[in-house]
């Protein structure tokens, strides 16, 4: 176990994160960009935005919120990017990011695990929904907990 | 997945000291308690560490990315700035790992599993590294289920507990550390509630499991 110096294993770990970075996280976070781009060139942006209005502002959040909440079922890394591409532009703050964060992860990456996790487990298909539904309320749930502390 | 139940087995050994002391300094670095510290124990602060890019021209506004960048270009950028805190948060991990902190934190964790989540001590190990890596948890619950090591109810508040916030840890600190600098909470706060909401789906789905449909899983 002490064959490999504390600098060796941490170069070990270094290098895990740069594959996770190059193979994982800058192929979804670009993907989320472009999709913003296409959204807001086409207007859907503000048209989704005004669309969910009313079901974000029980969190506290914009309609366009909904976007990062909708890309984190597909990725996680995809939907910080979101998050980060709205906030660029103004439509998100600090306070509405400290609101989302949980959820993005609570509800993230569900259509991937569905596969890699529930798959691998073993887990019976007719039980998938109960799966997704305690993740979204446990989303949902963690949005209402970060509107105290934000 | 020898190595997942090679894994298991050498999770039943003892934890040397040095286990304990990497967990607790981990601890202190990820949780950001000592942030806004002084002096050389700022140096024991995940942020800190980080550091921060240098500015171009308009100091205080515009890192190596720019300003008003917009598209694919503008996400490339981004994320390519996100890689130092992905291989220092995986680097410290690394450690952690080897020096038995992860071995550490199954340890602690075993005796409270039953009454928390209602599922066997054995799962510790797996419970700590589906925290890291959601692959590594799912293999590692199949090897346990396949060995008997657990029920088919437990396999499912288990797989209820992990599919929420999947590689919680990895995950939190590599994509999310993107969003550190806007949040108006310290960076573990939201990781305590991932934690919770994790624990509070998994009683969901035990309450599910116990209640429901007794007959079709069996005890």
């Amino acid at each position: 176990m002490n064959d490999k110096s504390v600098i060796d294993v941490f170069v070990v770990g270094a290098k895990k994160g740069w594959n996770v970075g190059i193979n994982n996280i800058i192929p979804n976070v670009l993907m989320a960009y472009v999709c913003i781009q296409i959204l807001q060139i086409t207007g859907l942006l503000e048209l989704l935005g005004n669309l969910f209005a009313p079901v974000m502002a029980v969190f506290g959040l914009p309609g366009q919120a909904v976007m990062v909440l909708i890309s984190a079922l597909m990725s996680m890394g995809g939907a910080v990017g979101v998050a980060h591409a709205l906030y660029t532009n103004g439509i998100l703050t600090g306070i509405h990011i400290t609101i989302l964060i949980p959820a993005i992860y609570l509800m993230g990456s569900k259509i991937q695990y569905l596969g890699r996790l529930l798959g691998t487990v073993g887990i019976q298909p007719k039980y998938y929904p109960l799966m997704l539904g305690i993740s979204i309320c446990n989303a949902m749930i963690s949005m209402l907990i970060m509107r105290m502390f934000a | 997945m020898d190595k997942q139940s090679e894994q298991i087995s050498k999770s039943k050994k003892s934890v040397p000291l040095s286990g304990y002391v990497v967990l607790a300094l981990a601890l202190v670095i990820f949780s950001g308690v000592l942030a806004n510290a002084h002096g050389w124990l700022s140096a024991f602060d995940f942020d800190t560490l980080c550091g921060k890019f240098g500015t171009m021209k308009d100091a205080g506004k515009a890192n190596f990315a720019g300003m008003g960048g917009a598209g694919a270009k503008d996400g490339f950028l981004f994320a390519f700035g996100l890689l130092p805190s992905v291989m220092l948060a995986m680097g410290l991990i690394e450690v952690v790992e080897h020096f038995g902190g992860l071995n550490a934190a199954q340890k602690i964790l075993s005796p409270i599993l039953r009454p928390l989540l209602g599922i066997p001590g054995i799962t510790g190990i797996a419970l700590v590294s589906s925290l890291q890596s959601t692959d590594a948890g799912a293999g590692m619950t199949r090897v346990l289920y396949d060995n008997g090591e657990i029920n088919e109810k437990e396999k499912m508040i288990f797989s209820a507990f992990q599919f929420t916030a999947g590689g919680t840890i990895t995950n939190y600190l590599s994509s999310g550390s993107a969003l550190f600098a806007f949040l108006t909470v310290p960076m573990s706060t939201p990781l305590v509630v991932l934690f919770i909401m994790k624990i509070f789906g998994a009683n969901v789905m035990r309450l599910y499991v116990n209640k429901l449909c007794k007959k079709e899983l069996g005890a």
